[in-house]
This record gives structure tokens, C-alpha cells and sequence, in this order.
């Protein structure tokens, strides 16, 4: 499987996409922490959970939508290029494809995450400066907002290969991976709070160690959204090693 | 491109010499829901041969070249590739090269990163990705994203990645389609020294002058069944062209 893994990572690096969508990730990241920490009230942003808030909602949403978006399309894209045929008539034993997959998307998702939740850390703590708030996180909120970041997004990177490669269709992959995460999850949290704390995105950000109202603490989050992972993966293996290429 | 580099390209050094026919397809059957592609269909390929593989459109080539190389499952039968169905061999771009479609490319990837990106997951030293761009002639274009080829050149670099591994078997699905003459020149030159030095070929096609010059044998399938199973000078010591012996055949079938 080494040789395979060496393959998923020079596709990586030969192409656009990785930079395009780490730099779509940053500008949406930059603009969502930069709206939440301007247009809150400075008594909402007084409090450590509100400051968090403002770290998170930029950070860690976006990176665990980037990454999935990065893992549905290490699939979806070799079946919209054709790339998927000669993939497979080099590594016929489709099983080592998806491993290297997983692993190579785990690895790039937790460097998006990263960059993300850096970058919302950064921006947010000088926005908060700026609005003239005292900063109440200590080095640990940030540290287990950039780790769970981190954690959430190669998660998530993993759940989106596992939908990608059920669903095999780009369009289909990025724009269910969107509509579930930026309006099915909000709604889930509006209307059943008791529910939606079990939902893969919320508990991305509870990883990050956002704790208000329902949400479950880090730790748990993470063991309950490496289900969803492993979930994912099992769904996606047999979609991909059964099925015929066309 | 290259002309003089395809002599030491050939697997006459390596020949496997085995009484195993290099493909052995047994009464290979594919359905999807009722619509059979692929009806009972038998047939053997011996080493250092060039075969067309011919039919009307949607007679079940494709298919048939699909399920022999474990991108389909069959759904009775069997198609076996040096004794093996495609999946179970270790290293199956060491024993056969194909190209089914010829745009097989991510648009925003160089034609050498195509190469360099299956020569590792194939474990095939970088330096043979150099030697195979030589051999097609794309050592100019090769640092270009592909979305700047041109058909024949996309052909070329898929016939490249398929000789990446320096395999003993190619099944190449309408190799020529976009080729220039000299191009097709070169490919048929190509083809012919490649099974001379004791290589086989399998080659779907529906242009029957180009094929007539260039293969041993024909297999002609038609609704998924084999109609017939021919050397081209059978056919000629029929008094028959290949055109002749197709339009027959496939008519009849169809009719």
C-alpha cells in the first residue's frame, strides 16, 4: 500500500485543486471569523464561550467542510476525469486504492483543519483586540481548538471519501456534503437540540472544546465522530471494491 | 515521434514461454438487468499475435475488454489473463498495458505527472516515465497540463502509460482514433515489432483498412456473441477482404 499512498500524494501535488480549495478555505474561514467577531455585541463577545464561538464557527465548520469536500473529490474527481480506469488497471486490488485514500485524505484533512483554525485563532484574537474586548481564552482553549480542528476536519475528510464513494457523482457529493453541513445540521440544532448533538458536524464542534448547552465534551465528540468515520469507511469500501467501472 | 527507440521496447527479452494462451476467455457471459453485452463468449490469444477485436457499436467489445481487465465482474464465465483473473495479479502492469478511452486524464495534470503518478503506484522507476514519453514522442508536451493535448497526443500518452510497466499483453480499445498518418504509421510499425519480439495484442477497432494491415487474426463479435474467429490469410485464401467477411457476418447477426 506504500506505493499506492506515494501515488494519492504525487495526484495531490499535481494538480490546482489542493491550492484552490485551501485557498477558498482561508478567504471563507477569514470572512465568517471577521463577520462573527464584528457584528456580535461586545457584551456577547465579553463572555469565553461567545469568544470561542467566534474561533470555532470560522475555523473549525469550514475546515471540516474543506476537507470532506477534499475527501469526496480524491474520488469523485478520478470518476468525472476517467482517471479511475487506469488507477485500477495499475492497482487492481481496489482495496489498497481506498486504504491509501483514507490515509492520504486523513493526512491533508488534519492540514486543512489546521490551517483553518489557525487562521480563524489569528484573525478572531486581533478582532477581538480591535473591538476592544478583553481576550478571556487561555493557551489551552486554543490549543484543543487547533488540535480538535485539526482532528474534526481528517474526520470529516474521511466521511467525505466514504460518501464520495458511494455516490461516485462530483456534483452530488459536494453539494450534499454542503447542504448537510451548512443548512440540515443548523436546522437540526434550531429544531431538535437533543438530536443534533449526535449530528457529524455538530460534534466537530465540540471537539473543538465549544461547551454550550447540549453539546457533548471533546473527547467524547471525537470517539462518537470517529464512529461516523469508520462508518463511512465501511460503507464506502464495498461501493468501491463490488461495483463495476464503467 | 521516436522511431528508433520501439526495438528495445518489446518483452522478447522477458518472453514467457508457457503453453497458457496470454488471455483465455471462457464462456464469458455479462448481463445488465436484461440486456446481455456479453453472451457465452470463448476465445484464446496466443502469444506474439496481433488480434483485432471487431463489431458493431455495442456489440459487446468494450465490455468484454472491461471485464478482462477486473474493471467489471462477469456475471457467468470467466476471462482469464496469464492464467489469472486481472485482480489477482501482483503486479499487473509488469504483464499487461491497456487504454480503453482516450481521455483517461485529470485536464490540469502534466502528461508527465499522469505517468509519474501511475509508475509509483505500480512501483516502476521514475526513470522508465522519461523512456516511454521518448518512445511516443511527447517529451516536448509532457511538463503541459493535459487539457492542451490533442486527441492523437492524448492517445499517445495513454499508449504510454500502458507501456509504463513494459507488459507483455496491450489491449488497446480504437488506438488510431486521432492519430495523424504518420502517427497511425508509427503505431501499426509499433504493434507489429512489439508482438515480433513475442508481445500480444488485443485490438478493438472499427476501422477495418487500418486493421487489416496491421493484425494476424480477427475475432468479430456481434450481440455480445462470437461470430467469427479468423486468421486474415484464411480469409484471403477465401478470395474474401475483411470487409467483405464483416459486413457478412455482422449483418447476418443483426438480421
Amino acid at each position: 500500500m506504500r506505493a499506492q499512498l506515494r501515488s494519492e500524494f504525487a495526484k495531490l501535488r499535481s494538480t490546482r485543486t489542493i491550492l484552490g480549495l485551501s485557498a477558498a478555505m482561508l478567504g471563507l474561514v477569514l470572512l465568517v471569523t471577521l463577520l462573527h467577531a464584528f457584528s456580535l455585541s461586545t457584551t456577547d463577545l465579553a463572555s469565553r464561550s461567545g469568544q470561542v464561538r467566534v474561533l470555532v464557527e470560522g475555523g473549525e465548520l469550514v475546515g471540516a467542510l474543506f476537507a470532506g469536500l477534499l475527501g469526496a473529490m480524491s474520488l469523485t474527481g478520478e470518476f468525472r476525469h476517467g482517471t479511475i480506469r487506469p488507477t485500477f488497471l495499475v492497482t487492481p486490488r481496489r482495496g489498497r486504492v481506498i486504504a491509501a485514500k483514507t490515509v492520504a485524505s486523513t493526512l491533508t484533512g488534519f492540514v486543512l483543519g489546521l490551517m483553518a483554525t489557525a487562521l480563524a485563532a489569528a484573525a478572531g484574537t486581533l478582532a477581538l483586540a480591535a473591538r476592544g474586548v478583553t481576550v478571556q481564552l487561555d493557551s489551552g482553549n486554543y490549543v484543543v481548538l487547533l488540535v480538535g480542528g485539526a482532528a474534526a476536519a481528517s474526520l470529516w475528510a474521511v466521511i467525505g471519501l466514504g460518501l464520495g464513494a458511494i455516490v461516485r457523482n462530483q456534483v452530488a457529493a459536494i453539494v450534499g456534503l454542503c447542504v448537510w453541513l451548512l443548512f440540515i445540521e443548523n436546522l437540526l440544532v434550531d429544531s431538535l437540540p437533543g438530536v443534533s448533538r449526535y449530528a457529524p458536524g455538530v460534534l466537530g464542534r465540540a471537539i473543538t472544546g465549544q461547551q454550550t448547552g447540549t453539546l457533548h465534551t471533546p473527547a467524547l465528540a471525537a470517539l462518537l465522530l470517529v464512529l461516523y468515520a469508520a462508518a463511512a469507511a465501511a460503507a464506502g469500501w464495498p461501493a468501491i471494491t463490488r461495483r463495476d467501472v464503467d | 515521434m521516436s522511431s528508433h527507440a520501439y526495438g528495445n521496447n518489446g518483452p522478447s527479452s522477458r518472453g514467457v514461454v508457457t503453453a497458457e494462451p496470454v488471455v483465455a476467455v471462457t464462456s464469458l457471459t455479462k448481463r445488465f438487468g436484461a440486456f446481455v453485452a456479453v453472451d457465452d463468449l470463448t476465445f484464446a490469444l496466443e502469444a506474439g499475435t496481433v488480434t483485432g477485436f471487431l463489431g458493431p457499436n455495442g456489440a459487446g467489445k468494450t465490455t468484454t475488454l472491461r471485464v478482462l481487465l477486473g474493471l467489471a465482474e462477469p456475471t457467468a464465465g470467466r476471462a482469464l489473463v496469464f492464467g489469472r483473473p486481472y485482480q489477482e495479479l501482483e503486479q499487473p502492469a509488469r504483464l499487461a498495458g491497456a487504454v480503453l478511452e482516450s481521455n483517461d486524464f485529470h485536464p490540469g495534470r502534466s502528461g508527465r505527472d499522469h505517468l509519474r503518478v501511475l509508475a509509483l503506484a505500480a512501483d516502476i522507476p521514475p526513470s522508465r516515465v522519461d523512456e516511454v514519453l521518448d518512445l511516443v514522442g511527447l517529451v516536448a508536451p509532457a511538463a503541459r497540463q493535459v487539457k492542451t493535448y490533442s486527441l492523437g497526443m492524448r492517445q499517445r500518452l495513454g499508449l504510454a502509460a500502458a507501456l509504463l510497466g513494459e507488459p507483455e499483453l496491450l489491449v488497446l480499445d480504437e488506438p488510431a482514433n486521432g492519430l495523424d498518418p504518420a502517427g497511425v504509421h508509427w503505431l501499426r510499425t509499433f504493434l507489429r515489432s512489439f508482438a515480433d519480439g513475442g508481445g500480444t495484442v488485443l485490438v478493438a477497432s472499427h476501422a477495418l483498412a487500418e486493421v487489416a494491415q496491421t493484425v494476424d487474426r480477427v475475432l468479430i463479435i456481434d450481440g455480445g456473441r462470437l461470430v467469427a474467429s479468423t486468421s486474415l490469410e484464411e480469409l484471403a485464401g477465401r478470395g474474401q477482404t475483411l470487409e467483405d467477411a464483416y459486413l457478412q457476418l455482422t449483418t447476418e447477426a443483426a438480421s
